[in-house]
């Protein structure tokens, strides 16, 4: 059986200093074996800015055995699939130890976006392209960030501006047509 | 020391030794079989536990380590003593220890915060009474049901041998004596699991002993007390290949035989001439073959196709043309490809059928032996003839063994004359003038052979006293010659042929006059521990090639002891008994 009580414990103590690690992670049901964990991606990497969900799955092991982690949110990175979302980390597999928690574990996810290891890829498009056009490779990987690590933000604009007192369609239709520039649309709901 | 001299003294002049072999198969096989030198041992489920012992003890008392700690560096170095040292000698201790994740912590004061009122385990990050905590040696402390949760789940996956600490980024390999004891209270069959999977380490991780690959499984391992490429035989009656765990196959090399038996099983020479002979009706794609005739053949099923393409076409032709059907055709390489196939295959078919032949032979004349026992039987009813019959026995015995080199030598003659593994290796004149050589000896071997099986056809049950004498030294003669024969034939395929090759030197078993090696059970405690002083004292003495002088002394050493002392009872037997052996010729029987 899963160490609910531990969990339980790792949750809170994980929530409470979300502000300093901006990592926090959430059940996704109500179970306390499926959870979603949050890591912003690493300040000065193709990452920044986009905030990356990672589906936790607990065994019946846990925390004797490796939590399953697997990135919901789509990214460009060489240890990392680009179609699954597959993470190859050795914490995650046979170097795990119970001593570690989840949030160390993401930790470790947040340190592998900022040090690819490109000579033990999970995805070899990506760990070709790291290693032989490194430009292409950073464009890509924000790009994608961009597209998929934000798109959740885009959500929370709207909020934002329905909150503000617009109407929802209408402030769908303005962000789309500002590029999801939530300044721009700002301007453009209160001038028309 | 001096034990090993008057050994040494006690051993026959080689030749000696070689012509009693040949002779000597007497009545009781198990007997000669111990005395043969032990360089095979029988392990068994209960002596498992005594045979990992000796090499426990000595990392043990040279390290001044507790079991668990040695049986982990052992486990590592997976049971390799001389390796084991070699990282000693070249590394130091910390090292050798740090890669094993051996922690030997010296006494410091962690007790004081152990035995305080309660801890805090850091992985169900719950308030524990002290009592409940366990340190490991690395000195990482845990509460009992972590570190029994942990335990189970690792034995679970299949890592028994090696369960590391829970801490992070700890390497040190835990207790043994813990685990056990903490598993067995949550799982005691589990526990029992671990056990054995730690035991059997001693087999699994030790390239000196292999299971037995018996089918139903005997349950016994076998262990060689020196490097040699050797055939083995278990106490369960099953003759082995120690290297590569099929059936003795000497003088084949492992590869030659695993080369050998696939392709006897796939009879793919026959394959090989389906292909090249006939072609798929593109209708029914039954293999069709054509015996004569034009180019437009036809089916059974009734479609007509050209012999050259395979496509099917119409009916309507001539002899050199198929109305509406045009195909390039390029004919030389066709024949050639088809030369060739008839070739191969005909080789094939020369070597299998003399080897199978052979093989049949030796099941035969197993079958033989029983007649023959029997026959025995009624001899020495008879009153008035000699009693004593061993030399029977032995010539059977010569005989079966061999017929196996014999029937062995054909696919071995296969592999060393042909293309599949050492064409480059010799010339074509070379090769010719190779084979002549080696079937010169092959075939006095196989006359011989043949005339000693055809010996024991004789009905001497019936025979008078004269016949009998007659027929024993013809047995004895016959025996005698076969064995030297063999002897030849080995030499000239470990010398002239296996020997001289330039790129490859595949090893083979060598030919043992007394028959593939009995595995003895082994009896408790190899080596004494004066023994182990001795050898550790020479360890420290010699600064180059310590390391391999480490491991020997005790392994052959004793091995070489017993084996001697066994040989020696047997001399005193002889003499003391005043029998001699009617077998011997005379001038040993004079020299004795």
């Amino acid at each position: 059986m899963v160490d609910l009580a531990r969990v339980q414990k790792e949750l809170q103590e994980c929530n409470r200093d979300v502000g300093v690690s901006g990592i926090s992670v959430t059940l996704k049901g109500d179970s306390l074996t499926h959870l979603i964990g949050t890591i912003p991606g690493p300040l000065g990497t193709p990452y920044e800015g986009g905030s990356f969900k990672i589906d936790i799955t607990l065994t019946d092991g846990y925390p004797f055995e490796p939590p399953k982690m697997r990135f919901a949110t789509k990214v460009w990175h060489p240890n990392i699939s680009s179609q699954s979302g597959a993470i190859c980390l050795d914490i995650l597999k046979d170097q795990w130890s119970p001593a570690l928690t989840l949030k160390t574990a993401l930790l470790s996810i947040q340190a592998l976006l900022s040090a690819p290891e490109p000579d033990d890829p999970q995805d070899a498009v990506v760990a070709q392209q790291y290693l032989r056009d490194h430009q292409t490779f950073v464009g890509t990987a924000r790009y994608w960030t961009e597209t998929f690590a934000k798109t959740l933000g885009t959500e929370e604009k709207i909020q934002k501006l329905v909150e503000m007192g617009f109407p929802e369609a209408q402030v769908r239709s303005t962000l789309e047509a500002t590029g999801w520039d939530e300044n721009m649309a700002l301007e453009k709901l209160c001038s028309g | 020391m001096e034990d090993y001299l008057s050994g040494d003294e006690d051993i026959y002049s080689s030749d000696q030794e070689d012509s009693l072999e040949g002779l000597e198969n007497e009545e009781s096989d198990s007997r000669w079989a111990s005395s043969t030198g032990n360089s095979c041992k029988v392990i068994t489920k209960e002596s498992l536990l005594v045979a990992q012992r000796e090499e426990l003890r000595r990392v043990m008392d040279l390290l001044s380590l507790k079991e668990h700690h040695a049986r982990t560096l052992l486990i590592h170095y997976r049971w390799d003593l001389e390796r084991l040292f070699a990282v000693l000698v070249e590394k130091g201790k910390a090292c050798l220890f740090a890669e094993a994740g051996v922690t030997v912590l010296e006494e410091v004061n962690f007790g004081s915060s152990v035995s305080s009122l309660t801890a805090m385990c850091n992985i169900c990050i719950e308030e524990v009474a002290g009592s409940d905590v366990t340190k490991m040696d690395c000195g990482h402390c845990f509460c009992n049901e972590c570190w029994t949760e942990h335990f189970i789940v690792k034995i679970k996956e299949g890592q028994s041998k090696r369960i590391r600490c829970m801490a992070h980024k700890c390497f040190a390999i835990c207790d043994e004596a813990v685990i056990r004891k903490l598993v067995s209270k949550r799982h005691p069959d589990l526990a029992e699991k671990f056990d054995r999977f730690l035991l059997e380490s001693y087999i699994e991780d030790n390239k000196m002993v292999k299971w037995c690959p018996s089918t139903p499984h005997c349950g016994n391992a076998i262990r060689l007390e020196t490097d040699d490429l050797c055939e083995v035989e278990c106490s369960c009656g099953l003759q082995f290949c120690f290297s590569c765990l099929s059936e003795a196959h000497s003088p084949c090399s492992c590869l030659m035989w695993e080369l050998w038996t696939k392709k006897c099983r796939d009879e793919s020479e026959t394959v090989n001439w389906i292909t090249v002979h006939t072609k798929p009706c593109p209708k029914c794609h039954k293999p069709v073959e054509k015996n004569g005739g034009c180019n437009l053949v036809s089916c059974i099923c009734g479609q007509a196709f050209c012999w050259l393409c395979g496509g099917a076409t119409g009916r309507d032709h001539t002899w050199s043309y198929i109305t509406g059907h045009s195909c390039g055709r390029y004919k030389e390489d066709q024949e050639k490809k088809a030369e060739r196939a008839k070739r191969d295959l005909y080789r094939y078919m020369h070597y299998h059928n003399r080897y199978k032949a052979h093989i049949d032979s030796s099941t035969q004349e197993s079958r033989l032996r029983d007649t023959i026992k029997e026959k025995v039987a009624i001899l020495e009813a008879k009153e008035s003839i000699a009693k004593d019959f061993s030399w029977i026995t032995n010539g059977l015995y010569r005989l079966s063994r061999s017929r196996r080199a014999l029937s062995f030598s054909y696919p071995f003659a296969y592999y060393m004359f042909g293309d599949d593994l050492f064409k480059d290796e010799m010339t074509k004149e070379e090769r010719e003038i190779k084979q002549h050589l080696f079937e010169d000896q092959q075939q006095q071997l196989e006359a011989n052979i043949e005339k000693l099986s055809k010996a024991f056809e004789e009905p001497f049950d019936d025979f008078k006293a004269e016949e009998i004498a007659e027929m024993r030294m013809q047995v004895i003669n016959l025996s005698v010659v076969t064995d030297t024969l063999c002897k030849k034939m080995y030499e000239c395929i470990e010398t002239d042929l296996l020997g001289a090759l330039k790129f490859s030197c595949p090893n083979i078993a060598p030919y043992k006059s007394k028959g593939i090696e009995r595995a003895t059970e082994l009896n408790g405690g190899r080596s004494t521990k004066a023994n182990n002083n001795i050898t550790c004292q020479k360890a420290h003495d010699q600064t180059n090639g310590g390391s391999i002088e480490l491991v020997q002394p005790s392994g052959s050493g004793t091995s070489d002891d017993s084996g001697c002392s066994s040989r020696k009872r047997r001399r005193t037997e002889n003499s003391g008994g005043a029998f001699f052996d009617l077998n011997l010729p005379a001038e040993l029987i004079d020299r004795n």
